[in-house]
């Protein structure tokens, strides 16, 4: 008898654990604890069992079927809780409520990477205006009048006297008039060219220029500093070349070549199978300007240097056509 | 400007210097080569062919079948030329030949059933001339086999070089040659020029005369007798040809020589065409009309310098010779014009007339008034030799205002100052004098030279000292890598509205970019525009007078494209007359602007939403959650326009004292129309300087509030037409100091309360700083506003 009980027992334990929903449960309560069930029939049996066993026999049938009721509780709240669960549950699989952040335009990012980067090399940030005068524009910039130099940029006139800037030197010599040296700024901007529309040039487009003016800036300095941007803008590995080139307002002047980024100088299309790619003109400032400027030759020198960013954000993006900033398309704004 | 490295060769010895060496060298000290064109390998599997056999194509009318020897094989070849015929010298492209003027790599083919190894080419397809109508036909004493660069002397290597405005010296061989000569350390030769004695004197055969000695300050002139013209020798046509120049005749072709060899522009005249033999240099008549060597009138205008003979203009000055005095077949004795014109006088002409030639491009950037004499004869020469004339003795030669060499002095010390590191006084030395300045003096801290009259760039001591670091290369100027700054105060002018920009993309605004550039009908519209003088087009006539104007072609091409629910703004300047003529600063605005613009949806059809278009609450509360964060909101107050204006339907104004910072609402369609936009935009354009003139330069912490809030809610029905902001200010204006805030957060309309009556729940808000608020004071607070709102707006209370 004690036998059978520890038999139904381990039996029991072994059969709730596998118990998987509400009608196995209920179907395994009718085998063990119904009227009829076998532990009912092992009460039964025990009414037969000599006296002197019944003490022991009927404490131990007592505690299984105490155990047994306990379980079937046990697992039924289990399974009642799960199932209030299930029908509370929520589909996280739902897309989220819409949120949307807007987006800088892609030539703005592109002039804020850059401003932070001559901001880290101690430059001030100025800006000027787009309708500009012949005088800031080029006489004060050592452009004489009737020069072939002014070819070098069509320029849109409103009339004799004012135009829309073809650069943003004139900020330099506003600049110049405005303040002492010493001067450490960068000066971005729109600028005009009345050149025709096409993927490669635009009417309108951004430079930044820059203007460092103090008792000891060599060239030296400005091939430093320059250099030191490009790493960070561009990338450490790169190389470049300074190469010698004209601008009236400065003397010697450069253009700042660095290795096309996309042949990595073996040559191609875009950097017309030279191997270089030509990011910005620069040089020291030229000693007319500073006259214009009315700062002391003998004590100032300087260097400016001016850079389209255009440009430089298709190449450092894959953008292929120059128009595709100004159509302002709202599916390429929201790619940056 | 294309520069022949063979012609080179005759003035300075390159010998153990490779191509790709003077290449980088020229580039790297300011003439920049832009490409480079190397003949031998263009025409690396050229040669010349013997065409043996030549039958029909069986299956082609215009095709032949040749049978080519090679010199060591003979081959199949199909040639569609109509002169091939057996026994020609040809030139051959074979098997992997590029063909210059396509591109086209030769491969074994098929052509229409017939093997061909090959090709036969023309003149053309080599990318020698223009003529494409039949094979070139060589020399009979040519041997096949021969490669075509030696055959035809295409042995050539041709630099396209960039020449910067600054550099008129270099605009020639002898320019470029110098320039090598100072980098390589070699000597420069010039040619020799020496022309056989005549017994006839120069003054009996021409005379000159410059009544304009300002933008002509020498003319130099040589004469010949009984010259014969004939086509140039091949050396000559050789080296014209390299540079991309027809051949003409032995005259016109010396004198494009001469200009090329030394950069001095000559002109040829027919003397007997020249009416009394005579060269008068003057202004012309104002609308006189002139026929150029071209066969086109142009009309002339008084500033336009001409040169006259005795009775008419027979060109126009250092641009283009005239038809009348032409050189043609039948001419038999030369005039040589070698002068120097004033720059600027030559540019003029030359954009006045819209005619650019080579010889106005080298006199704009300016010739070297000291070389007359010595082109010219130099040009006498080669056309004696050329054409068998006699060179009459002597020249004329007036120069009225003598240009004379600049003495300029470099301290030493300076090249350091501005480059950065030394240069030895001995390296400075070299380098001016091989550059062709002439040294005067040298002490212990400077230079003196005198600068050739060829270089008018260099007139100072910054001038001198770019040419050293030009031929010495930047490359050897240190790149340093510690530089000091000032610790002096930084300025950020675009800092505020960077900030701006990070707001409006926080509150999900997408920035534009738009061209300030519109039409004059889009720019009536917003003000008194400022248009151009010469725009790109009608299109692009006038700038912007708002940045809406120039935004609404942004939003119709997003519609076009199916971006039909956006969200955009835009910083940027837009420029207002004040005054009808431009003259200075004061008589016109450029105004940086700030846009937000609004169209089309703000939410679509989504499973816990329904769509809605934006609307005008949209925008006010974008507007207002900007300027929030710009400024203390509390400071600006708000106009509102039911009837609207020229742009708008309706409209908000917000102010800060009497100044207006900006106006926004819904655009008219009759605006929108113009633009082609169907559906309805809002926006608010504002003035970034205003914005700026009012946002607060520091912020105080307010205390937060440790105390509790009261808040009481009550609902009033009156008349529609009163707006709900007067209600809401009159409860604050009248509730006590303990009321803090009024929030209108219910609006009803409906028949059952009446057709002209709506219904509008407040939210009152009481605290105290400084206590907890008894609900004895708030209730008294609030009841007695119950009765106040019932009597000014006849008003009945709801619900209760
Ligand atoms: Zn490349």
């Amino acid at each position: 008898m004690l036998t059978k009980i520890q038999t139904l027992n381990t039996e029991f334990l072994q059969a709730i654990e596998n118990i998987k929903d509400q009608k196995q449960l209920e179907d395994l309560r009718i085998v063990y604890l119904s009227r009829n069930g076998s532990i009912a029939s092992l009460f039964e049996e025990l009414k037969n069992v000599p006296k002197e066993e019944k003490p022991l026999l009927g404490k131990e049938l007592n505690r299984l079927r105490n155990l047994a009721e306990e379980k079937f509780a046990e697992k039924k709240s289990e399974f009642e809780k799960l199932l209030t669960k299930k029908s509370q549950q929520i589909d996280l699989t739902l897309p989220g409520r819409k949120v949307e952040l807007g987006h800088k335009h892609l030539l703005t990012q592109t002039l804020d990477e850059i401003k932070s980067i001559f901001k880290g090399l101690g430059f001030s940030i100025f800006e000027g205006p787009e309708l500009e005068s012949d005088y800031y524009n080029f006489e004060a910039l050592n452009f004489p009048a009737d020069h072939p130099a002014r070819d070098m940029q069509d320029t849109f006139f409103v009339n004799k006297n004012f135009l829309l800037r073809t650069h943003t030197s004139p900020v330099q010599v506003r600049l110049m008039e405005k303040l002492q040296p010493p001067l450490r700024a960068i000066m971005p901007g729109k600028v005009y060219r009345n050149e025709a529309i096409s993927s490669r040039s635009h009417c309108m487009f951004h430079q930044v220029e820059g203007l460092c003016v103090d008792t000891d800036i060599t060239f030296a300095e400005l091939k430093g500093t320059l250099v030191a941007f490009t790493k960070q803008f561009y990338g450490k590995d790169l190389n470049y070349r300074f190469r010698p080139s004209f601008f009236p307002f400065t003397e010697p002047s450069a253009e700042m070549d660095i290795t096309c980024f996309l042949c990595k100088g073996k040559g191609c299309r875009v950097c017309k199978h030279s191997g270089w790619l030509e990011i910005l003109g620069c040089g020291m400032v030229d000693p007319n300007v500073f006259d214009y400027a009315k700062y002391d030759n003998e004590k100032y020198t300087g260097y400016a240097f001016g850079m389209g960013i255009e440009r430089t954000a298709m190449l450092k993006y894959g953008i292929t056509d120059i128009r595709t900033f100004f159509e302002n398309d709202v599916r390429f704004l929201k790619q940056f | 400007m294309k520069i022949s490295l063979n012609w080179l060769k005759e003035y300075i010895d390159l010998t153990d210097i490779d191509v790709e060496e003077i290449v980088s060298k020229l580039t790297m000290s300011g003439l920049e080569v832009e490409s480079v064109e190397n003949q031998i390998e263009m025409f690396k599997n050229f040669i010349v062919g013997f065409v043996e056999e030549k039958e029909k194509h069986p299956n082609a009318d215009k095709l032949s079948l040749c049978v080519v020897n090679n010199g060591t094989e003979k081959l199949k070849v199909v040639c569609g030329a109509p002169n091939v015929a057996a026994g020609q010298k040809v030139v051959f492209a074979q098997i992997g030949a590029v063909v210059p003027n396509s591109g086209m790599k030769i491969s074994k083919a098929k052509i229409r059933g017939a093997e061909s190894n090959g090709m036969l080419c023309s003149e053309s397809e080599l990318g020698l001339s223009e003529d494409h109508s039949g094979i070139i036909v060589l020399d009979q004493s040519i041997k096949e086999g021969t490669s075509v660069s030696e055959a035809l002397h295409l042995n050539d290597v041709l630099f396209e070089i960039g020449v910067t405005p600054n550099r008129a010296d270099a605009l020639s061989h002898i320019g470029v040659a110098r320039d090598l000569a100072a980098i390589f350390q070699r000597e420069l030769k010039l040619p020799k020029v020496s022309i056989p004695k005549s017994e006839k004197n120069i003054n009996d055969f021409a005379s000159i005369e410059i009544i304009d000695t300002e933008n002509c300050p020498r003319y130099s002139a040589k004469v010949l007798l009984n010259v014969e013209i004939k086509e140039s020798p091949d050396w000559l046509k050789r080296r014209l040809k390299a540079i991309g120049l027809r051949p003409i005749n032995n005259i016109v072709d010396i004198t494009n020589f001469v200009l090329h060899e030394v950069g001095q522009p000559l002109h040829a005249f027919d003397l007997d065409k020249l009416a009394k033999q005579k060269i008068v240099v003057k202004k012309a008549a104002a609308d006189s009309l002139f026929t150029t060597l071209d066969a086109k009138e142009r009309k002339l205008n008084e500033n336009v310098l001409m040169i006259c003979d005795g009775e008419k203009p027979v060109a126009v000055a250092g641009v283009m010779g005239g038809e009348n005095s032409e050189v043609t077949s039948s001419t038999k004795n030369i005039l040589i014009e070698s002068a120097y014109f004033n720059p600027t006088s030559v540019r003029k002409t030359s954009k006045y007339l819209g005619l650019s030639t080579d010889a106005a491009y080298r006199f704009e950037r300016g010739t070297d008034p000291s070389s007359t004499v010595y082109a010219a004869e130099r040009a006498a020469q080669l056309m004696a030799e050329l054409s068998g004339g006699e060179v009459v003795n002597g020249f004329i030669d007036v120069y009225p205002n003598r240009i004379s060499e600049k003495e300029i002095t470099l301290r030493f010390h300076q090249v350091e100052r501005v480059l950065g590191y030394t240069v030895p006084n001995e390296n400075i030395k070299n380098i001016l004098a091989s550059l062709g300045f002439e040294i005067k003096n040298v002490s212990g801290d400077s230079i003196t030279v005198s600068t050739p009259t060829f270089r008018p760039d260099v007139e100072r001591e910054i001038d001198l000292i770019e040419e050293i670091a030009r031929i010495n290369n930047y490359d050897t100027i240190p790149t340093i890598s510690k530089i000091a700054i000032p610790i002096s105060e930084k300025i950020d002018e675009s800092a505020f509205v960077d900030d701006l920009r990070t707001i409006a993309t926080g509150l999900g605004f997408n920035e534009i970019l738009s061209i300030p550039m519109i039409t004059e009908k889009a720019a009536d519209i917003f003000g008194k525009p400022v248009g151009l003088l010469n725009p790109q087009g009608s299109e692009m006539g006038y700038l912007r007078t708002s940045l809406l104007a120039s935004a609404l072609p942004v939003v119709e091409k997003n519609i076009n494209v199916g971006e039909k629910n956006i969200k955009l703004f835009e910083i940027g300047k837009v420029f207002l007359k004040v005054n009808d003529d431009l003259f200075t600063f004061s008589d016109f605005v450029e105004e940086e602007r700030f846009l937000f613009l609004l169209t089309g949806k703000i939410s679509e059809k989504e499973w816990y939403t329904g769509e809605r278009d934006f609307d005008f609450y949209d925008l006010k509360s974008f507007v207002n959650e900007c300027f929030q964060k710009k400024t203390l909101d509390n400071l600006l107050n708000d106009s509102y326009y039911h009837n609207g204006n020229k742009i708008f339907d309706y409209f908000f104004t917000k102010s800060f004292g009497t100044t207006v910072l900006g106006s926004g609402g819904k655009v008219k369609k009759e605006v929108l129309k113009q633009f082609g936009i169907q559906q309805d935009v809002f926006c608010f354009e504002g003035s970034v300087e205003v914005l700026k003139s009012i946002t607060p330069k520091g912020r105080a912490f307010t205390g937060l509030l440790r105390f509790p809030k009261v808040m009481k809610d009550f609902a009033f029905i009156f008349e529609k037409d009163i707006p709900v902001e007067n209600v809401a200010s009159f409860i604050k204006k009248k509730g006590s100091g303990i009321l803090k805030a009024v929030h209108p957060f219910d609006v009803f309309e409906h028949a059952s309360i009446g057709e002209t009556k709506k219904s509008v729940a407040f939210n009152l808000s009481y605290f105290d700083a400084e206590r907890t608020l008894t609900d004895e004071e708030v209730d008294k607070d609030f009841q007695s506003l119950i009765e106040i709102v019932k009597k000014e707006f006849k008003a009945v209370l709801r619900g209760k």
